[in-house]
């Protein structure tokens, strides 16, 4: 019978294999179980069209975006226009594009917890975002129907009051080729958040804040722009001769020239270290959406030539317009921003709201750099960009025009601050293959800029 | 009775009519409720069942020559030099193992010689296979000469008075608590329902049932009540699967748990005499092949396997009952302990039902009794090389099939990555994940699922239903009652009296737990979805009677004081004192 006692650990072992196997599955959920929960066939959240069964999205000021009706079924803001305007933010009925809020807030939305369950999920919470929906209207118009993104925030609380991408479409009228039509194309893509594109020349504020600090007479230097340079193997080209310039105005006259030997002069490993400290390479958890990261190659077997086209905003450089949008943040408020927030406040019936926290950026760019950078950045807007297009407006900027191929129309840029003390927005515009920088972009932006201070 | 109740529905509606926030109230409180009261009853039962029993029993004991003695603590003793002898003769001249020391059914004792070098005599006659051993006689073995005598007195009395310490716990608490369990769970259902059915009121039946069962047990001298107490728990939680997804099937389902209760008591009072156990053997055996090749004829196909019986009304799954009568026949085969039987009748067995259970389709059942096959083998061989390989054969062979008829296991090809399948062949395990996680740590409430809506949903998927309504925590505390269950099989063997209800303890708890992992982990996709039943939770009649059915193998291990109504007390045939003396 001893023997029986001893072979009866057999008994145990299988035991232990079901405790094991239990504990693999409590951690399984524990990772994972938010996911499984959040299935479009989970009626407990969805419903059986999959769409969220309840909660509310609002604008900033309360206008309601999109809600359940008495009928449970979702429903989105009248006006067309307005639809398409907010239709990156808020998500699509369908959950397709992730980063909106009815896919990425699905648990605010519903009160949805994984200790919790889902219980009381068909009450429903009312989910009140940063955004003016107002002013994504009129960004998704001054697009005029061309891709690109618009994102403008308040740097010092991180508010993010208009965040648009293009192309957009009707939530309610979804069209039958959105998924063929390349028109479409990238449709579902939050381009602020979730897409990197050439920077071109509002990346030379990044290589202006390596030169500030590393060529001691940066200052004192001049540069004589022919109209193109031999640099390394190849030349670096500008649209046309810029002459006899300083550091100021190169950066006003965007000079490719004078940048490209910057680059050079800073080598690979110089630029690499303020990319990366510029935040430009990083994700940002903007309200827990991550943010695309920027890639770069600086360094490894690419020629001077190579290299100064990167120092440029060319070569291989791809650059996430809200990490853009924050970088800029930081040069307007000496050196750290606020990290962008979509949600203002979740309200959960017989609740108090919660606080929203500001969370800060590491210091992405030096005190004093940032000073040096503001004013030449200013002077842009008095030098290049013309004043007058921007009223009422302490505007500091920079174009970008970014080549991304030779069939192809460049991307226009547009990206800087305002140094008004009741409106601290530091802003990014980007349409695609939409042509020059200052002027394309730069008029998407005034637009944008001005409805925002009304 | 119908009245009453239709009149308190009638009042409770005009209540809630007049106050219907108080329904919110009631939701809202009561799934908090619902698993303070499973922890309650549970810890009780597992605390009592999980404490080691120490003091075992004593049937008598061998003086030795220079004084001090050697107490006989089995009904099944080795008498040898090997380490794990029951009683340890660490001398040269005795063999490892010597002899046997045997109780018979109606308490006669018995030595036997296991060929052993020296050789073996009873009051110095020497034994060729075996001779009776009375009280008082002199025992020669290998050179020593050992007197067997009862416990005194003063032993006995210590002992009872320990073995009194070491009595169950009183499940009195437990059973409070869990008729609470039912009552609320009733109410809950009332008022979740929007029509007029009765199914609830099962629950309040299944209460009836539970205090009858006790109040008689008690009444006839029973004292341990824990594994009752854990299965009548699971089988609450059953009845309230099946009242959310088949309220239709619940008096069924009722029934089932009276039957199965039933079957429980009958095999239990059948297994009290050990001598029917020798001689039912055959007869098991032929009970479990012909179960499995009846259905292999008549079968009716469900869910993927051809294991269905339906006569008229009446659908019945004969595997699970096969089960039973297989791990009868398995751990009756082996005569005695010390006899070196081959296995090769019991793999026949064995063979034969797998063969039934492949053809049927029915890969699950045959996985149980695979691993069941391999803990009665171990357990009566101790052959861990030879089970290697017949586990390694095993592989080879599921490996074939796969070779030659690869579209028999589609049906599994979505294990690991159901989420992406989670429309074709991941669809159960995807739907059984997200209703579980939708649950949170105390459930949406019974009713208040959607999973039920999914195919066999009460019976593969189970789990996911008890994640989704009734929360994480009754969940995992379902799952650790079944290990609680294995773990005392086991446990017990210390200070079980003979073979065959350790050997079959040990099988059932073993079964019970590979069931619950191929249930758990297939709803939950960590194993192929083989579509067999949680014990005692899922919905289906033939499988709520097994599970019973396996409780009385793990009653008849338990030989704590006065604890099992299947272990008999045997004080009357000890063998009294004073027989030496009467020799003398």
């Amino acid at each position: 019978m001893k023997k029986l006692e001893r072979r009866a650990v057999l008994c145990l072992v299988l035991a232990g294999c079901l405790v094991f196997g239990l504990l693999v599955f409590l951690v399984r959920f524990g990772l994972s179980g938010t996911r499984w929960a959040s299935s479009a066939f989970n009626r407990h959240l969805y419903n059986s069209q999959g769409m969220l069964i309840s909660g509310t999205v609002l604008d900033r000021y309360g206008t309601p975006l999109c809600w359940v009706n008495e009928d449970g079924e979702r429903v989105y803001i009248d006006g067309k226009t307005m639809r398409k305007a907010i239709l990156h933010v808020v998500g699509d009925p369908y959950g397709n594009i992730g980063t909106g809020a009815l896919t990425a807030f699905a648990k605010e939305l519903t009160g949805y917890t994984l200790l919790g369950g889902a219980y009381g999920a068909e009450r429903g919470n009312q989910l009140y975002l940063t955004i003016d929906a107002q002013l994504n209207e009129v960004a998704y118009q001054a697009l005029n129907g061309k891709k690109g993104a618009v994102a403008v925030y308040n740097y010092q609380t991180g508010e993010v009051l208009c965040m648009v991408s293009s192309p957009s479409y009707d939530p309610r009228n979804i069209p039958d080729d959105l998924e063929t039509n390349p028109d479409y194309e990238g449709v579902y893509l939050n381009r602020c958040l979730s897409s990197t594109f050439t920077p071109g020349s509002v990346f030379k504020l990044v290589t202006l804040s390596a030169a500030l600090e590393q060529i001691p007479d940066l200052m004192e230097r001049t540069w004589k722009c022919e109209g193109s340079a031999q640099i390394g193997d190849g030349t670096v080209t500008c649209t046309s001769a810029h002459g006899e310039q300083t550091i100021e105005q190169a950066l006003a006259n965007s000079c490719n020239v004078v940048f490209g030997q910057l680059a050079v002069e800073l080598g690979g490993a110089t630029l690499e270290e303020y990319t990366q400290k510029a935040g430009l390479t990083k994700s940002y958890s903007v309200s827990g959406i991550p943010t695309a990261k920027g890639t770069f190659t600086f360094q490894g077997s690419l020629t001077e030539n190579d290299l100064a086209w990167s120092g440029v905003g060319q070569y291989h450089d791809s650059v996430n317009p809200c990490a853009l949008m924050v970088y800029m943040g930081a040069i307007a408020n000496g050196g750290k921003a606020a990290v962008p927030t979509l949600v203002q406040k979740v309200d959960t019936p017989g609740w108090p709201d919660l606080p929203q926290f500001t969370k800060k950026t590491g210091r992405l760019i030096a005190q004093d750099t940032a000073k040096e950078i503001t004013d030449m950045m200013a002077n842009n807007v008095t030098q290049t960009y013309g004043t007058k297009r921007f009223p009422g407006m302490d505007l500091c900027a920079k174009s970008g025009t970014a080549e991304v191929g030779s069939d192809q129309k460049p991307h226009a840029w547009f990206a800087g601050f305002l140094r008004n003390e009741d409106a601290p927005y530091a802003f990014v515009v980007l349409v695609e293959n939409g042509g020059s920088g200052s002027d394309v972009a730069g008029t998407v932006a005034s637009k944008v800029l001005k409805a925002a201070l009304d | 009775m119908l009245e009453t109740i239709t009149q308190f529905r009638l009042h409770l509606a005009q209540l809630l009519g007049a106050h219907p926030q108080i329904e919110g109230w009631f939701f809202t409180l009561v799934r908090f409720v619902f698993p303070l009261l499973a922890l309650l009853i549970l810890i009780r039962a597992i605390r009592g069942l999980l404490r080691v029993p120490r003091a075992g029993e004593r049937w008598g004991q061998l003086a030795l020559p220079g004084g001090g003695s050697i107490p006989i603590t089995r009904w099944e003793n080795i008498l040898g030099r090997a380490p794990l002898a029951d009683i340890r003769l660490d001398l040269p001249t005795v063999s490892r193992q010597h002899a046997a020391l045997i109780r018979e059914g109606k308490g006669q004792w018995r030595v036997e010689d296991l060929g052993s070098k020296g050789g073996t005599k009873v009051n110095g006659k020497p034994v060729s296979g075996s001779a009776p051993l009375q009280v008082g006689d002199t025992l020669w073995v290998g050179g020593v000469e050992l007197l067997f005598l009862p416990l005194s007195q003063e032993e006995e009395e210590h002992l009872a008075a320990r073995r009194r310490m070491e009595q169950p716990l009183p499940m009195w608490p437990s059973l409070i608590w869990l008729t609470l369990f039912q009552l609320l769970a009733a109410v809950q259902f009332f008022l979740k329902s929007e029509e007029e059915g009765w199914a609830p009121l099962v629950l309040p039946a299944l209460s009836v049932v539970m205090w009858i069962y006790f109040l008689v047990m008690r009444g006839a001298g029973a004292r341990g009540f824990e594994m009752e107490t854990i299965a009548f728990f699971l089988s609450t939680l059953s009845l309230a699967v099946t009242i959310s997804s088949a309220p239709g099937a619940a008096v069924k389902q009722l029934i089932a748990v009276v039957l199965g209760l039933l079957f429980m008591l009958a095999l239990g009072i059948f297994m009290r005499d050990p001598s029917r156990i020798q001689k039912m053997r055959w007869l098991m055996a032929a009970m479990a092949v012909g179960l499995l090749s009846v259905t292999l004829v008549i079968g009716k196909t469900k869910f993927g396997a051809s294991n269905w019986i339906i006569l008229g009304p009446l659908s019945f799954q004969p595997s699970e009952v096969a089960k039973i009568f297989y791990i009868f026949a398995g751990a009756a085969s082996l005569e005695r302990l010390f006899h070196k039987r081959n296995l090769g009748l019991f793999m026949v067995l064995t063979g034969v039902c797998l063969l039934c259970l492949a053809l049927m389709s029915d890969f699950g059942t045959a996985c149980i009794f695979f691993a069941t096959f391999l803990v009665i083998a171990y357990l009566r061989s101790g052959d861990f090389a030879t089970l290697s390989l017949i586990t390694g054969g095993a592989a080879f062979a599921g490996l074939l099939v796969l070779q030659f008829k690869p579209y028999i296991f589609q049906r599994f090809a979505s294990w690991g990555h159901a989420w992406e399948a989670a429309s074709t062949t991941g669809y159960q395990q995807t739907r059984a994940m997200s209703a579980a996680a939708s649950g949170g740590l105390v459930g949406m409430g019974g009713g208040n699922g959607w999973l039920h809506r999914i195919g066999a949903a009460d019976t593969d998927l189970v789990f996911g239903m008890l994640c989704e309504e009734w929360g994480l925590i009754i969940a995992v505390l379902a799952v650790l009652s079944i290990v609680t269950l294995a773990v005392f099989a086991a446990r017990v063997c210390g200070v079980g009296r003979s073979a065959f209800p350790t050997i079959a303890a040990c099988a059932a708890g073993s079964l019970l737990v590979v069931q619950t992992c191929l249930n758990v982990f297939g709803a939950m996709d960590l194993l192929p979805l083989t579509g067999v039943t949680f014990p005692f939770v899922s919905n289906g009649g033939s499988a709520m009677i097994a599970s019973w059915g396996l409780l009385a193998f793990l009653k008849g291990a338990d030989t704590r004081e006065r604890s099992s109504f299947v272990v008999g007390k045997d004080r009357a045939e000890k063998p009294k004192g004073g027989g030496a003396d009467e020799k003398a």
